[in-house]
């Protein structure tokens, strides 16, 4: 099989990696680097569980050929938390708003707000909404991740921080 | 997703190249929205994948006050945060602003929205209104063509197997313009249209006149199409006169023949185009109010 | 945030009980650190696929398996030919793997099992079928008609042996005393539940013969028991089966039933002596899960000149599609709001339940309760505007009362169905607002609801152990299921206050049919009333014992102490006090020592329907109002949700946060429900089976809701609560139609409610 050496950034190291040519981003994450944190909802673009960044940039790994990513950097929810697992001001926003039911959007939905907030660090509710409107959630009626993400640039926090 | 070889060429002659070595098996991608979701269903299996995203100078907004020139691998995130394009082509900021999501719009590229030939592309409308010309690189080297002439038939468009899309060139817009850009949807976002309608408007200024109108709907016939009867009569006519756009949506209803599918019917796509024709006209005209108080 | 309405009694003074904890698992989701099926992975471990039916009903003439068997990587290849037959769902009707012939396009024909995905995916495609197809049926009034094609034919009629009726009181009667009467046909779609993690499960034997699956099921038990009845079909009798849960991406009523791709998992892993796991593609979610069925509905209602309802009579038909899981057995919760919203005398229903070549139904949020409350709660609409009252009016003339007891013969103890209708109005300034019929609109949309689990099965328990360690951090082992609601949380909320811990000192293990004890099943809203009660037992036991042998070290009356804080005291002298940990300690350190382990299982004091589809099948009721106010664009028929407001009577909130979390995200599927979504399908085969083309609501199209919780305090219920697990779906569809109905003056009787219906009518 045709295999392709991707050489990049994830979540701060440099990384390697040898994969089939058609393998997605999000097959390379989770199968070689066992980032289960990347979540497969459809493998279509529609649903944004599978949203990573790329350069900063959030982008649905299911839709983006691995090879893609070759010299930049990639973020995953894995590569979120600081030192000695200290969360997020996102992360701890979800949890403190009960913005998590079955969990299964959630870390696509934190991806997406942390690149939301850091184009827009003091986003509107409805800024918040057409922002993340590329994440679906069955469970939630999204109420209260709108309250998590408002939380995080109303208290000032650090959203910024590391883009 | 079938295998495939992955190529990364450096220049567009080298693109050209493989495409026109490989032929049928050969596929370009660009933001890959489309392509990696038809090779995941099975419906294009290319053995060779050439992208786009190597290439220098295909993917930058340039304008020079009297043209627009867009390179194909311009994402719709690109243009959405284009200041140049809010200001003075303010219908093309309306097709990407709620095309797909941002995660959609920071891979997809405006030239694969054309180039896909769907019917649903939102980005054709506007581009049709603007009369936007499509730049290609082949092995023969350049051909322009208008992308009024572009679409052929669902997914079926002008482009030979062996060419890629570099440019689109935009002429920019006669003092007096304005323009708007509606797509209508069941959900609010993450939605195809069911209808679009685009809209360029040129206002004599003093009598307020309608000098020229163009008119780029989607889904209203099997292909984009320009609403040529409704710009004629459009032509000449009081630019602010509701009786006269009411009269516009139903010559532009005459004139579309819309599809009746799953997504809705024919009957409610013509609804849509009265409906929204005249707004969309209204909403270009408050702009250009807006162009005006500021001076 | 919602505005809570406590009873009157004032609110007793809580320690953990009403608090806005954060669901207990949320730090682990938050970082990517559950795992679902879809990250579980054991050495060894094979991948499953299925080939689906290509026609909607056919003849099986050939099954070729050769190409598939030859592929490298391939493990197993069976068919209904090759493996022993196995039958599943609730009349047994669903062979696992079909032979002879296919009933729909979602038929399971043949599986592998393959050392990785792509290569079982290629394997199916290898399969060659031959098919001879059949004349098919589609619509279920042509499926009872004379002559239509049978879809089993080893019955003699393609209507279900399963004859829905319930009649209470004298229909003659209750026609003859109403001076108003309105009759209407209404219809419900297809629509399914979307769960963002898509099934699957993974099957594993073990060498001494026994079997664990891992799944997010949301029955472990029942699952146990089928999963059961098919090691017997695979001389596996006696063998020991464990179902273990993976985090669960999602229920909904979609995990409710056993299916046959768990079975075809089991016998994959039979086969090739290694575990085997099986995960749908969203596809494959789309077309292969069971959806909430398709109703139509024939209703009429009556009422006096004062407003006073005399009868009611539904009759519905059910597309059960080609075989029965749950979805056949809804209408016996139909029933509850049919016999049982307002006081009504005189009932009258009847539905009958009917093979077609389409796909088939199971459990969905609300269980039939949707769809039987979008029928009535347009009608009342309906009605009250030709008596001429006001339709909020009209239901508070009609409303439900604590202590009544209705014509099915439930026994309604709490009730605040009276104070939602008072708060809906309030919040809606529905005063002001109604009637205009300007564009805007104001609707609302009653319901009842279990609240009190509800006796559909022969037990409707669940049990708890618990046990305290040395350092008095407790362990709850329930039996309930957690598929993001936050019964993890509630529980320990419970056991902390009973205990007078702290819930951090609490941790709950669910999910492990070895582990803990029996349970139905995470349905009918039923998990914090039934599991909380049962882990509301178990505390009360194990501080029993505590108490019990710490008097002794305390040199108190037993009847004295109590636990606070993580402290034994006595209450008439609190200097006499010792950690909780310390007692637990001395008790546990000692010659013929002891340590805490109390368990409890609780079953509801309920009763099964009886054969005329009576009796109390629930401890506790639950009452709620929704309201809309909406805005319909009168060219384009776009609806608009300018509010949208839930008073629910729950008794207690254990949880704030997490009961406006159901609510909320009820809310979001019930406004779906009532405005876009439906699974669309040509002769059967399903045209939209992906988000773009199946549509939830999106964050846009998601208002913010107005949550009114209300506190009845439930005597039956831990701490007064009742389950509200459904109810935030089912009152949607009539709030909207109705508030459409206030804004136009047209009325649609069928879900959804599209735009094209609105201006559809116009040009009529
Ligand atoms: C979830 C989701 C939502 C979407 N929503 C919308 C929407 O609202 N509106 C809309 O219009 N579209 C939508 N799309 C479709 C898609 O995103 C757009 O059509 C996009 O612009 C395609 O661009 P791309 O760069 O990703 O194309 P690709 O997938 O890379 O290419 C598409 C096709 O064009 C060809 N091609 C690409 N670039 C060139 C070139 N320079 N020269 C010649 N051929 C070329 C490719 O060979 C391929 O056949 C959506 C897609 C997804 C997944
Ligand atoms: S999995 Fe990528 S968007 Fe759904
Ligand atoms: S929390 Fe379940 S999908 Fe969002």
């Amino acid at each position: 099989m045709i295999q392709v050496k991707i050489s990049f950034q994830l979540n701060g190291d440099a990384v390697t990696a040898e994969v089939p040519d058609h393998t997605t981003l999000l097959e390379m994450l989770r199968e070689e680097f066992e980032l289960l944190g990347v979540k497969e909802g459809c493998g279509h673009g529609e649903c944004g569980s599978c949203t990573v960044l790329v350069d900063q940039k959030s982008v649905n790994s299911c839709l983006m050929l691995a090879a893609y990513v070759n010299g930049r950097t990639v973020q995953t929810i894995e590569g979120l938390a600081g030192a000695q697992g200290r969360l997020d001001p996102l992360q701890e926003a979800f949890v403190k708003h009960g913005a998590v039911q079955c969990g299964f959007c959630t870390p696509g939905m934190i991806m997406s707000a942390k690149a939301l907030l850091a184009e827009n660090p003091n986003p509107s509710r409805d800024e918040i909404r057409w922002g993340m409107a590329g994440n679906l959630c069955r469970c939630t009626g999204y109420v209260k991740i709108v309250d998590a993400v408002e939380s995080v640039c109303k208290g000032g926090c650090s959203c910024g921080e590391g883009s | 997703m079938k295998g495939f070889t992955y190529h990364e060429p450096n220049s567009i002659g080298d693109a050209v190249n493989l495409l026109n070595d490989n032929g049928a098996r050969a596929s370009l991608i660009a933001g890959g929205t489309d392509l990696v979701i038809k090779m995941k269903q099975g419906k294009s299996e290319p053995e060779h994948v050439i992208s786009l995203q190597s290439i220098p100078g295909i993917n930058e907004i340039k304008y020079s006050g009297e043209e627009l020139r867009i390179g194909s691998m311009v994402t719709h995130r690109a243009i959405e945060q284009s200041k140049i394009i809010r200001d003075k082509f303010s219908l093309l900021a309306d097709a990407v602003d709620n095309l797909g999501s941002v995660q959609v719009r920071n891979l997809a590229t405006i030239g694969g929205n054309i180039c896909n030939g769907a019917p649903s592309a939102d980005t054709v409308g506007p581009l049709m209104a603007l009369d936007a010309v499509l730049l290609f690189e082949g092995p023969e080297g350049e051909r322009s063509i208008p992308i009024t002439e572009f679409f052929h038939g669902p997914g079926k468009t002008a482009q030979a197997a062996n060419e890629i899309l570099k440019e689109i060139v935009i002429h920019d817009l006669p003092p007096g313009s304005c323009s708007r850009y509606i797509k209508y949807t069941r959900r609010k976002a993450m939605d195809l249209p069911l209808l679009g309608i685009a809209l360029v408007l040129v206002s004599d200024g003093a009598e307020d006149v309608c000098k020229e109108a163009r008119i780029g709907l989607t889904l209203a016939a099997p292909t984009p199409i320009r609403a040529t009867k409704t710009e004629e009569y459009v032509a000449g006519k009081p630019l602010r006169s509701s009786a006269m756009w009411d009269e516009a949506g139903n010559i532009a209803v005459n004139e579309s023949s819309p599809r009746t599918s799953f997504r809705t019917t024919s009957a409610y796509r013509k609804k849509i185009i009265q409906a929204l024709l005249p707004r969309a006209a209204f909403e270009a005209i408050r702009r250009l109010s807006e162009q005006q108080r500021k001076g | 945030m919602a505005k809570v309405l406590e009873p009157k009694t004032g609110k007793p003074e809580f320690h953990t009980v009403g608090r806005r904890i954060p669901k207990l698992d949320a730090l682990e989701k938050v970082q990517g650190k559950a795992a679902y099926i879809h990250d579980l992975k054991v050495p060894r471990m094979l991948y499953g696929k299925i080939l689906w039916s290509e026609h909607a009903h056919a003849r099986i003439r050939k099954i070729d398996t050769s190409r598939a068997e030859k592929l490298p990587g391939v493990k197993a290849v069976i068919t209904g030919y090759n493996t022993p037959e196995i039958k599943t769902g609730f009349f047994k009707d669903n062979p696992v793997l079909k032979k002879d012939k296919v009933r729909q396009f979602r038929d399971e024909v043949a599986a592998v099992a393959a050392e990785s995905e792509a290569i079982a995916e290629e394997a199916v495609r290898l399969i060659d079928v031959e098919y001879e197809p059949l004349p098919a049926v589609f619509d279920p009034v042509e499926a009872m008609a004379e002559g239509a094609p049978l879809i089993h034919e080893d019955k003699d009629s393609n209507i279900l042996k399963l004859p829905w009726k319930l009649v209470c009181g004298d229909m003659d009667q209750g026609r003859s005393q109403a001076d108003f009467i309105v009759e209407e046909s209404y219809s419900m779609p297809w629509v399914t539940h979307c769960c963002m993690g898509s099934s699957g499960c993974m099957a594993e034997f073990h060498a001494n013969g026994n079997l664990t699956v891992h799944s997010p099921t949301q029955i472990r038990y029942l699952a146990q028991r089928d999963f059961g009845d098919a090691m017997k079909a695979l001389g596996l009798k006696g063998k020991r089966v464990q179902v273990v849960n993976t985090a669960i991406g999602g229920a909904f009523g979609s995990k409710l039933d056993t299916y046959p791709f768990e079975f075809i998992t089991i016998l994959l892993a039979y086969y090739t002596g290694r575990p085997v796991k099986l995960v749908f593609s969203r596809e494959e979610e789309f077309f292969a899960t069971p959806s909430r069925q398709k109703v139509d509905a024939r209703i009429s209602q009556g009422c006096k000149k004062d407003g006073h309802l005399t009868f009611r009579e539904v009759e519905m038909v059910l597309d059960n599609g080609a075989y029965t899981s749950w979805g056949a057995t809804t209408p016996s919760v139909m029933m509850m709001p049919i016999s049982s919203l307002y006081k009504v005398p005189n009932i009258y229903y009847e539905a009958k339940c009917v093979y077609t070549n389409n796909i088939y139904a199971t459990a969905m949020r609300g269980y039939g309760n949707p769809q039987a409350t979008f029928a009535i709660e347009s009608q009342i609409d309906t009605l009250a505007e030709q008596v001429g009252i006001d339709p909020l009016q009209f239901r508070m003339i009609n409303v439900n009362t604590p202590g009544e007891i209705t014509p099915q013969g439930f026994q309604i103890g709490s009730c605040g169905l009276k104070e939602c209708l008072e708060s809906v109005r309030e919040s809606l300034d529905w005063d002001n607002k109604k009637g205009k019929q300007d564009g805007r609109g104001v609707g609302l949309g009653s319901l009842i609801h279990v609240g009190g689990g509800a006796r559909i099965y022969k037990s409707d328990g669940c049990g708890t152990i618990i046990k305290l360690d040395d350092f008095a951090k407790v362990t709850v082992m329930s039996g309930a299921t957690d598929m993001g609601q936050g019964s993890d949380t509630v529980i320990a909320q419970i056991v902390a206050e009973e205990l007078g811990v702290e819930v951090d000192d609490v941790i709950v293990v669910m999910g492990n049919t070895d582990m803990e004890t029996w349970d139905v099943g995470a349905h009918a809203s039923r998990t914090t009333f039934v599991a909380g009660n049962s882990a509301l037992f178990a505390a009360r036991k194990a501080k029993e014992q505590i108490l019990d042998l710490a008097a002794p070290l305390l040199q108190a009356a037993k009847e004295d102490l109590s636990i606070k804080e993580g402290n034994v005291f006595s209450r008439s002298n609190p200097e006499v006090s010792m950690q909780l940990a310390r007692v637990l300690r001395a008790l546990h350190f000692k010659t013929g020592g002891t340590q805490i382990v109390a368990s409890h299982f609780y079953d509801p004091p309920t009763q099964m329907l009886d054969r005329e589809m009576k009796g109390n099948f629930s401890v506790a009721y639950t009452y709620g109002v929704h309201g809309a106010e909406v805005e319909v664009d009168k060219e384009t028929g776009h609806v608009e949700i300018l509010k949208y407001v839930i008073a629910m009577d729950v008794g207690r909130a254990i949880n704030t946060m997490l009961v406006e979390g159901q609510l909320e995200g009820g809310a979001a599927m019930g406004i779906g429900y009532s405005l876009m979504e439906e699974l669309k399908a040509d002769q059967g085969k399903i045209l939209n089976p992906n988000f773009l083309d199946y549509k939830i609501l999106t964050f846009p199209d998601m208002p913010d809701i107005t949550s009114i919780i209300i506190e009845t305090e439930d005597q039956f219920g831990p701490f007064g609560a009742k389950g509200i697990g459904e109810p935030p779906l089912v009152g949607s569809a009539p709030a909207i139609a109705n508030a459409i109905y206030d804004a136009t003056g047209k009325r649609v009787r069928s879900l959804p409610i599209i735009p094209e219906k609105l201006v559809a009518q116009e040009d009529e």
